[in-house]
């Protein structure tokens, strides 16, 4: 029976402080909406016998199949903190006094790389997250991705070591072989947090450590947990020393010496580490009595732990019984929930330092301040961070969370997307919130309206954004930031209707396909096909599977996934380009050069942007590329879309009227870097240089119609003659296996163009993990071919990771890169064969 | 005043020449510099497309016609003239110096309407020869002008295209009529010059209310100069025009020979005077408003 009322939690979202915005996340089969499903069961939602299997948050019928988590759920919790525990929370903005009730909207997230988007969008309204590795496995790929977004989301994490059964049942791991890897885990998950986070920054110091509590163990699975803080309040009586005192003393290089009854520093013979003493010792204990049927002792065991039996248990035995025994002694529950109330930041708290990240405007305007101060009666100030399908098809629950103000049933708001310039009316409508709504996992609940630092979904907002978007009554504010993903739709496929007349269901349903996910790309090329982009193979089937059964019911038919490409230059032009306007009267002189390497992944980073005070842009240019200053400071745009990792310059000496055409270069140079000349894909790292301009003396001779064709047909000289090459997506793939499988994996790679360049036994266990370079083209199958190489003992996880040059001149015949240019031109319905110089170059 | 005309066979000078008349100016004679030897100089000056359809339009005017060979080379590009000896300008001082010898005119009409490097230019010669230049389409508002045109019975064909979104094979040999749309949508796209004022095109123009006859395009040759895929430009040669006569007034409903009002100066000053809201000229005030405002006048002078 759930044990809270939907009033309960209206009254506790005026209490912001105690209020905790959370989001798990981890690597994939680490075991999060197993472990959320304790939380679930102790805030009453589902029955506790069934916690860890019924994992409530995977709502669709997919996941429950699979066993994998697609989409992110997000539920909110009541629940109660006990007085003892209260007094740990030490900061006057992390909880009302007189309250003893917290609400926590947590989100589970999923862990595969496909879905990480889903992620993003989680972290973007939660200010902490609970990260979960599996103690067998330990810190994965995955593991890195996530924790190194939350950190950039300023988003502070605590750890859980999970599946604690596996490494005492499986692997049998000895006491002390325990203590050693978890705290190389923890050590991991330190290092990967110092490396992003600045300890001096506004978040101050974000690192986990035991013996604070902000870490947890146990097992999701079986619904027990404990962090330090529980042993020791169990012993703080025994050894009369303060709880935290003693929290200090059970992690670490402590050790105990029985006989002498002293605490020393170092191993000693006699002497024992005090986590394996007090802590793993007796639950090693429980276990092999239970394990090993060892009727006599598991009576006196119990006893000495404080368990008593219900009547109905008292028959079970083996595992049953363990898990029984376990989830009494040590519930799961309560240490996650001591865990998120204690070391988790309230609304108030973690606001005043996301703010700045959060808001585009200016850092002092009303609506920036408001959100500083999680200001309820401030103006409204909310994000939508994704869209969640409704049981009515083609309508979403818009999801987000409030960050200033209140948002209310029937309140008249402006819902502003992400193209919205303050000040214009693009993207901008002024419309009233149907309702407000609480999202609890598998269903909703109405609700009358909602104060900020809470996280919820309205109804009405839909039909005005795609994916997300920015809700406000300020009429001066600035859009909330857009997120940014950590990876990106790299693989493609075209669909259609297997019956023409169709075809308007087709585009509806991809509209709708559009919205439900935050990333996948719904495009329609010029040559009228259909493309579906997403972030690898297992991202596309769901989506391709949502479009036919949910979203489009109608039958498909789809191509073989295809990768987009980039086209870029290899070396400078080898002759200066020049290109007359249709009207002859104006020209340009132009050359392609590639950018130094790191520079494109610089721009992509956001290290180097065109919003960069460009005095400042030079400098780093020239300190670390070795750009000339005078040269770097004039920096046209960037492109594609103005952000994009190219850029044209302005090397030209004194040029009259040059800054009245500047407008339709870089209009023209848009269009260039979106469309390359090769195969129509978009240009990476190639640097344009202006070296001359002949105008027209009069205004109306260099207008946009004649200064922005020839800008292309310049750009795409100067491109040709620069050597072009084709860059393809290539995969970090991370591979676990044991060891009799490697063999395997290097075939498998070999085929497929990868190669390994990191391959690691995992401290402590027999397995292996095999990290390799694969191309994207090449990793259609690719998980199918290795379990099938490997006796199925291979799982890769394959995350996208950088451009790399296809080896090879597109203008040879008999080159891979000339086939994958003319399928390409194939496809998007382009004239095939190479681009003829002649038609863009001009002579004087 | 004798005027003489400067006429390409384009829709601005024949629109000008009609202006001229409208306004009790005579016209004594057209007046054209001509390539030598190719058909497209793309001079800075002068259109040059449709030179060999110039002796034909003067014969349907019936009116005599001086011309002269022109290089189009430009030695002096730059916004202000000075007098040089191989400037193609110096062809026009030299052919309107000619004309005015001969027929002691007083004034050229020019068919300019935003090129200050052509104003600047006529202006030269002119000051040098003591002529008044008349150009009575010099910043006109494009989009009216090309309306004016149609309405006045200009009808004139595309002969060459050179811009963003005009396209050789879809657009040459079409009349401005049918074009009218797509270059008002051209404009808000690329913002072209609906009258290719910069160069984006060139048109001939077959017939307009001064013609005594009509000119019939008997047969053509189009020559695409660059076939760029991204902005081909194009034109076309008339290798045969025929001249027709007018029908008589009997057939006016077909518009053949109907009086056409064409607008004088004066005109546009009367029709700023005309509007009575003319305080009110705020393109935002709707109907309601304006409705609200006449009401709450209305009540002010019961009062």
């Amino acid at each position: 029976m759930v044990n809270f009322t939907v009033d309960e939690i209206r009254g506790l979202m005026d209490k912001k402080r105690n209020i905790r915005n959370m989001s798990v996340i981890a690597h994939v089969d680490h075991g999060k909406s197993t472990l959320t499903d304790s939380l679930v069961s102790k805030a009453g939602i589902i029955a506790g016998a069934k916690a860890g299997e019924t994992r409530f948050t995977d709502t669709r019928k997919d996941e429950q199949e699979r066993c994998i988590t697609i989409k992110s759920t997000a539920i909110s919790m009541y629940f109660e903190v006990e007085e003892k525990d209260l007094v740990f929370i030490t900061h006057p903005d992390q909880r009302e006094k007189e309250c003893k009730g917290f609400l926590i909207n947590l989100i589970d997230s999923p862990g595969h790389v496909d879905f990480s988007s889903e992620v993003t969008a989680a972290l973007r309204v939660t200010d902490g997250a609970l990260v979960v590795v599996d103690c067998v496995s330990g810190v994965c790929v995955q593991t890195e991705t996530v924790l190194r977004q939350a950190i950039a989301e300023r988003i502070k994490p605590i750890l859980f070591m999970n599946k604690m059964d596996r490494a005492l049942l499986e692997l049998q791991l000895d006491a002390e072989e325990l203590y050693q890897t978890f705290q190389r885990i923890v050590e991991n998950v330190n290092v990967i947090i110092a490396t992003y986070n600045d300890d001096g920054g506004p978040m101050g110091e974000v690192r986990v450590d035991p013996s604070k509590g902000s870490v947890g163990f146990g097992s999701g699975l079986h619904g027990w947990a404990f962090t330090l803080k529980q042993f020791s309040e169990m012993y703080s009586e025994k050894f009369k020393i303060d709880v935290v005192k003693l929290m200090n003393r059970l992690w670490g290089e402590n050790f105990f010496n029985a006989k002498t009854k002293k605490w020393q520093k170092q191993k000693e013979a006699d002497n024992k580490r005090s986590f394996c003493m007090y802590i793993l010792d007796p639950i090693y204990k429980v276990f092999d009595a239970i394990m090993n049927y060892k009727k006599e002792e598991i009576g006196t065991l119990l006893e000495k732990i404080g368990v008593t039996l219900k009547h109905e248990d008292k028959d079970k035995d083996g595992k049953a019984l363990l898990k029984t025994v376990m989830r009494t002694w040590l519930p799961a529950g309560e240490a996650l929930l001591q865990m998120i109330a204690i070391h988790l930041p309230s609304p108030v708290v973690a606001q005043k330092y996301r703010m700045e990240m959060l808001y585009e405007g200016p850092h002092d305007d009303e609506a920036a301040l408001a959100v500083k101060s999680c200001d309820p009666d401030g103006p409204l100030m909310m994000y939508i961070s994704k869209m969640v399908p409704t049981s009515d098809k083609g309508r979403f629950y818009a999801f987000g969370r409030v960050f200033a103000g209140k948002v209310a049933t029937g309140q008249k708001c402006r819902i502003m997307g992400p193209n919205y310039t303050p000040g214009k009316k693009e993207d901008l409508y002024e419309k009233a919130i149907q309702r407000t709504i609480l999202m609890m996992g598998r269903y909703v609940e109405a609700i009358e309206d909602v104060p900020s630092g809470n996280i919820c979904g309205l109804v009405g907002v839909d039909q005005f954004l795609v994916k997300t978007g920015t809700i406000t009554t300020f009429k001066d504010a600035h859009n909330m930031k857009v997120m940014k993903f950590s990876v990106s739709p790299v693989v493609r496929v075209a669909v259609e209707p297997k019956n023409p007349a169709d075809l308007p269901k087709l585009v509806e349903g991809l509209k709708r396909l559009a919205k439900s996910d935050p990333m996948v790309q719904c495009i329609i090329e010029e040559s009228g096909e259909h493309i579906i982009a997403g972030a690898g193979e297992l991202h596309l089937e769901i989506c391709l599977k949502d479009l036919e059964e949910d979203h489009a019911c109608i039958p498909l038919k789809k191509s073989d996934p295809v990768v987009s490409y980039r086209e870029t230059v290899s070396e400078e032009s080898d002759q200066m380009c020049l290109s007359k306007s249709p009207n002859k009267h104006n020209r340009l002189l132009m050359k392609a050069l590639p950018m130094p390497d790191g520079l494109p992944e610089d721009i992509d980073n956001g290290d180097v942007s065109s919003k960069d005070e460009f005095k400042a842009r030079a400098r780093y240019l020239s300190e670390k590329y070795d750009y000339d200053v005078t040269e770097a400071r004039k920096i046209w745009c960037f492109g594609p879309d103005g952000t994009g990792p190219n850029f044209i310059l302005d090397c030209t000496k004194s040029v009259q009227y040059l800054n009245e055409i500047k407008d339709s270069v870089v209009a023209g140079f848009q269009w260039a870097s979106k469309e390359g000349i090769l195969a129509d894909e978009n240009l990476r790292g190639v640097r344009f240089n202006i070296y001359d301009v002949t105008l027209h003396a009069d205004a109306i001779h260099r207008g946009g119609g004649q200064i922005i064709p020839t800008t292309r047909r310049c750009l795409y000289a100067a491109a040709i003659t620069a050597k072009p090459r084709l860059m393809e997506p290539v995969y970090l793939c991370e591979i676990q296996c044991p060891e009799v499988a490697v063999g395997g994996i290097y075939g498998v790679l070999n085929r497929r163009r990868g190669h390994v360049f990191e391959e690691n036994q995992v401290v402590g266990t027999p397995m292996f993990v095999v990290k390799a370079y694969l191309p994207v083209n090449e990793s259609f199958g690719f998980t199918a071919d290795l379990r099938s190489n490997t006796g199925g003992q291979a799982f890769p996880q394959c995350v996208f990771d950088h451009w790399q040059v296809l080896p090879g001149d597109p203008s040879e015949p008999s080159s891979k890169p000339y086939a994958i240019v003319q399928d390409t031109r194939k496809r998007k319905g382009l004239k095939e064969g190479l681009p003829d110089l002649s038609q863009y170059l001009d002579k004087l | 005043m004798r005027v003489v005309a400067m006429v390409s066979g384009g829709k601005d000078s024949c629109y000008n020449m009609m202006q001229c008349v409208a306004e009790g100016q005579k016209i004594v004679a057209l007046a054209n510099l001509h390539p030598k030897d190719r058909d497209e100089l793309d001079s800075f000056m002068y259109q040059t497309v449709g030179h060999m359809g110039i002796e034909i339009l003067a014969s349907a005017m019936g009116l005599p016609l001086y011309r002269r060979e022109t290089k189009g080379k430009s030695t002096q590009t730059g916004k202000q003239y000075v007098p040089t000896d191989d400037d193609e300008v110096e062809d026009l001082y030299s052919l309107l110096e000619t004309c005015k010898h001969e027929l002691q005119v007083d004034a050229v009409a020019v068919g300019a309407i935003l090129s200050d490097y052509q104003r600047v230019r006529v202006e030269n010669v002119c000051s040098r020869l003591n002529l008044i230049s008349l150009a009575y389409l010099w910043r006109r508002d494009q989009t009216e002008l090309l309306q004016e045109m149609i309405d006045c019975q200009v009808h004139a064909i595309i002969i060459k295209v050179a811009a963003l979104g005009l396209v050789p094979d879809r657009h040459l040999g079409k009349s401005l009529r049918e074009m009218q749309p797509h270059l008002l949508k051209m404009r808000d796209k690329y913002g072209l010059n609906v009258c290719g004022e910069g160069g984006e095109y060139e048109t001939f123009t077959l017939d307009c209310p001064l013609f005594r006859q009509r000119i019939v395009v008997e047969d053509i040759q189009t020559i695409i100069s660059s076939a760029d895929p991204i902005c081909p430009v194009g034109y076309i040669n008339f290798t045969k025009l025929t001249l027709q006569p007018k029908e008589a007034a009997g057939a006016a409903s077909s518009g053949g020979n109907e009086v056409v009002f064409v607008k004088r100066s004066l005109d546009y000053i009367s029709d700023l005077n005309e509007s009575t809201y003319s305080d009110l000229s705020d393109p935002d005030f709707s109907e309601t408003e304006l409705e609200l405002i006449e009401k709450e006048t209305r009540l002010r002078e019961i009062a």
